[in-house]
């Protein structure tokens, strides 16, 4: 049984065993490498495509749909190494391997940098990109906030969460980088889209399979006891992940702290709102439904609703941190949110002033019921 | 054959281009597939993997341009064209071909 990956070649889409895939993959970096500065690169690597495709095509018929490994192999044969071009009396017959490429040098990237006062990093990582002094940098998101009505606020925030910390020698080195031309920075933005796409395809279905693996293991804890499966979350990779892997890492943690939150908060104006008033948004439960049952119904839709995004946000905050539990941070994150969001609505709304005072006169009568009956 | 193919490889890849710009001078215009089609029985047989980047030289030469052409099948497909500097070209490589050839017969005697 193999597993089948479907492709994108120059505007089509083929089905290929998975080892098939892997094989036109590295055939095409190879392709890529070998091409170093070709002014015509992207067109070669076009047509290099669709000739792959034109032979792909030719083999697949209705009965057929998926191009096997071997196939592969003998399509690739036929393609021929791919070869560099190098300078009149330079070029050798070196069978497709790379004679003018340059080594892959380390590319200068957008770090976060705890340096000497650094709150965040992400001032710091951006002097050290752009070769300026810290100062200009904080000065200048001070005073777009300013400007921006605290938008460019909104595009911090993001950063400190998009942007990875440089913790290695080679990542600070790579932060402040060498001066690079435009045809490096397209260069290097080919190779690190192939290879984001090589290794996050792998590494997010490798995800999702651990994640319905959890997604069993907690079912059955909670068929055994309630709730004993919720310190089960989706594990994440142990070993180091690259650059854009922590970026979107970031981003997806960015995002599932903000769905968790939401959910978080609307679950909590749901109770609050059946507790106080017995209605939820102008909703009114049934009159032979106890409180307590709509509550519980509540709480179980709840906890099924924001698992899976718990797990999500859990895993992107494991990626983050390289380790393969990403400790209470994913929790905290969610918590400073609604503390965040419920501080805001606290000072601006008046309505959710008064929400949030319903919500204390509950738990402060609740508890006073609790110690009478104790 | 294959003992000439080995050690001669240098010298047919020097010549490949001579051959191709041959080769599409001989008709209005050629898709890579009649390219290979052709050269495969003759001691240039080659490979996209080849043929691809060798073209896009010589259109950055301006030698050959080509068109797209709707295919029965599939995307459409670049037919290629001898230039009117391409042919230029085909000329000199000609000549000097002769040159090579008369000089190596004359070399001997």
């Amino acid at each position: 049984m193999e597993r089948v990956v479907t492709i994108n070649l120059n505007g089509n889409s083929y089905q290929l065993e998975e080892p098939a895939y892997d094989a036109l993959r590295a055939y095409m970096t190879r392709a890529e490498a070998a091409l170093g500065a070709n002014p015509d690169k992207a067109e070669i690597v076009r047509d290099l495509e669709q000739a792959i495709g034109d032979k792909c095509a030719g083999r697949l018929s209705p009965g057929k749909t998926v191009v096997s490994a071997i196939e592969m192999t003998r399509i690739l044969e036929e393609m021929g190494p791919v070869e560099g071009e190098a300078e009149p009396g330079a070029q050798q017959s070196q069978g497709g391997a790379a004679p003018n490429h340059e080594p892959y040098r380390p590319a200068r990237r957008l770090y976060r940098i705890y340096d000497n006062g650094a709150w965040t990093g992400v001032s710091a990582g951006m002097a050290a990109y752009a070769g300026l002094d810290v100062a200009w940098v904080r000065i200048f998101w001070i005073v777009s906030g300013l400007f921006t009505g605290g938008f460019t606020c909104l595009i911090y925030l993001v950063m400190i969460f998009a942007v990875p910390v440089a913790s290695t020698s080679e990542e600070l080195a790579a932060a402040h980088g060498a001066p690079f031309n435009a045809q490096e920075v397209i260069d290097r933005a080919r190779h690190e889209a192939s290879r984001f796409a090589e290794t996050s395809a792998q590494s997010w279905r490798r995800e999702e399979r651990r994640w319905r693996r959890s997604w069993r293991r907690q079912e059955r804890h909670w068929d055994a006891g309630w709730g004993a499966g919720a310190a089960q979350a989706a594990a994440a990779p142990a070993q180091p992940v690259g650059y854009v892997e922590r970026m979107f890492a970031g981003l997806f943690a960015f995002v599932f702290s903000i769905i968790t939150a939401a959910l978080l908060i609307a679950f909590l104006i749901a109770f609050f709102s059946l507790l106080s008033s017995g209605s939820v948004l102008g909703w009114t439960p049934p009159g032979d439904v106890p409180t307590w049952l709509v509550l519980v119904v509540l709480a179980i839709a709840y906890a099924a609703i924001s698992s899976p995004f718990s797990a999500l946000q859990r895993t992107s905050y494991a990626t983050l941190s390289g380790r393969r539990t990403g400790g209470a941070t994913d929790g905290l994150a969610t918590l400073a949110i609604v503390v965040l969001v419920g501080a805001f609505a606290w000072v601006y709304s008046a309505e959710a002033r008064d929400f949030i005072e319903q919500g204390y006169v509950v738990i402060r009568d609740f508890v006073t019921y609790w110690s009478s009956q104790g | 054959m294959s003992v000439a193919d080995e050690q001669f490889a240098g010298l047919r890849k020097g010549l490949l281009e001579f051959a191709i710009l041959t080769f599409v001078s001989g008709r209005t215009s050629a898709y890579v597939g009649d390219i290979l089609e052709a050269l495969a029985p003759t001691p240039f047989a080659t490979q996209e993997g080849t043929l691809y980047p060798l073209l896009s030289k010589l259109r950055r030469e301006e030698f050959v341009d080509y068109q797209w052409v709707e295919s029965g099948q599939g995307p459409p497909r670049k037919y290629y064209q001898l230039t009117d500097k391409g042919s230029g070209r085909l000329g000199e490589l000609a000549a000097y071909w002769r040159h090579l050839t008369s000089t190596l017969e004359t070399l001997g005697r």
